[in-house]
């Protein structure tokens, strides 16, 4: 058995041998104040028990089974997408940056494009907007004219329908060649509504019929 | 020379099978889940848990919580204060293994690993709590606030080392805790908290002269029961 003194209890607490510790434990048997420190130094251990609760959770597995499922399919999810870009990987890396260049080259063309050509585009584009705007305006008002001439050929058609002086069998003849002359004029301007020439001389035909529906009336209040 | 101010006489505190320095229960004798079956060596075992969660397979987790899981939330209960923290820190613990077992690269070993990340996710789970409650306390902010636990012997014993526990530093608890409380080794503790062998002992020295100053009634009340 190995000789100790009280100096030796405290390196022995920090770090003795087995052998020591046992020499400690014969030493504090002869000596009052080395068993009372040994008793209070293992006395820790022991009520360091009372910490010490190893109850089992059987709820808490599932959680986390649950959780680590989940966190699986995430991570399925996620090299799925990886996958994806995977051929890039067997591709050289200077293939890749040759790649990357023309990339951006084609990009930067485009965008120049892009930005000397749309001024050109946009007046074009602003041209035949203005051309379709004028052409809804013409023919609305000329549909609002057509409806005002109707309008009065109806107030004249009692005299037309029976003429009772050579006169206004005259008038109807006249209106008759009109409205002819105005219908085939008009299946022309359907088929190229943009023609302005067109346009005169249909509104110079409905002015001419105007005035012949005016004259009409004019005799009848006679 | 004082006593300690414990509830328990000398013969009741320090059973006579235990009169060896640690008087602790080395960790292979309290591993929640009991024997190991399998009777499997040790270093195999971990290696196959660490392989069995790196391929993913739940069951090599279901295992390693089988195993360890109790232990785990007992340390986490520990340093966090309550069973539902605790219980959020162990499953965190499981996360970040599965999310970082491709990192692991085996110089300590795979359970070592796995309660040095148990042990940062209590205090990074007490520092968000400790931001979220504002408390500005330092004292309270360094220690954890010990809910009443189900069943324990002596309350008030448990109680007064909890309450000086509180007052010791993060790295005296930490290693007191794992080696008294949880029964691990120095060397398996060196491992956890990436300190060296003699750091712990010497820390786990330190801690317990100052448990035993803080668990000491006045001398001069001592000396009055006398």
């Amino acid at each position: 058995m190995m000789n100790l003194t009280c100096s030796d209890r405290e390196r022995i607490f920090e770090d003795g041998t087995p052998a020591e510790w046992a020499a400690l434990e014969a030493h504090a048997s002869g000596c009052p104040a080395c068993a009372e420190e040994l008793r209070a130094w293992k006395s820790l251990s022991v009520v360091a028990q009372e910490l010490r609760e190893h109850t089992e959770s059987p709820a808490l597995w599932g959680r986390i089974e649950s959780a680590l499922a989940e966190e699986d399919a995430r991570n399925a999810g996620r090299a799925q997408r990886r996958r994806w870009f995977s051929f890039l990987q067997n591709i050289p890396l200077g293939w890749q940056t040759i790649a990357a260049g023309a990339l951006v080259l084609v990009l930067t063309i485009s965008a120049g494009w892009i930005y000397i050509h749309p001024l050109d585009r946009g007046s074009d584009g602003d041209k035949s907007l203005l051309r379709s705007a004028a052409l809804k305006n013409v023919e609305s008002a000329e549909a609002a004219y057509i409806q005002a001439i109707d309008k009065l050929a109806s107030e004249a058609s009692s005299q037309l329908d029976n003429p009772a002086t050579p006169l206004l069998a005259n008038y109807h003849e006249k209106l008759m060649l009109l409205d002819s002359a105005i219908a085939e004029l008009r299946a022309q301007a359907g088929l190229n509504p943009s023609n302005a020439q067109l346009r005169y001389q249909l509104l110079a035909m409905y002015q001419e019929k105007q005035r012949a529906l005016e004259e009409v009336l004019e005799v009848k209040q006679r | 020379m004082g006593t300690m101010g414990l509830a328990l006489p000398w013969e009741a505190r320090i059973p006579s099978a235990a009169r060896e320095r640690g008087t602790r229960v080395e960790p292979s004798e309290h591993l929640a889940g009991g024997p190991n079956p399998a009777a499997m060596d040790p270093t195999t075992e971990d290696a196959a848990l660490a392989a069995g969660c790196l391929s993913g397979d739940l069951r090599a987790y279901e295992r390693l919580y089988g195993m360890h899981g109790a232990r785990m939330k007992n340390l986490a209960r520990n340093l966090l204060g309550n069973p539902m923290d605790a219980e959020d820190a162990v499953q965190e613990t499981f996360l970040k293994v599965q999310r970082s077992i491709a990192g692991f690269r085996g110089q300590s070993s795979f359970v070592t690993w796995t309660y040095r990340i148990l042990i940062n996710t209590c205090y990074d789970a007490r520092r968000s709590r400790l931001r979220k409650k504002e408390i500005a306390n330092d004292d309270s902010s360094e220690s954890p606030r010990p809910e009443p636990r189900a069943s324990v012997a002596h309350p008030s014993l448990r109680m007064a080392l909890e309450r000086a526990l509180a007052s010791l530093t993060r790295h005296q608890r930490d290693v007191f805790l794992l080696y008294e409380v949880q029964g691990f080794r120095h060397a398996e503790i060196a491992g956890m908290l990436e300190i060296t062998e003699t750091a712990s002992k010497n820390t786990l020295f330190q801690a317990k002269k100052n448990l035993r100053q803080l668990l000491e009634p006045p001398r001069s009340s001592s000396a009055e029961a006398r």
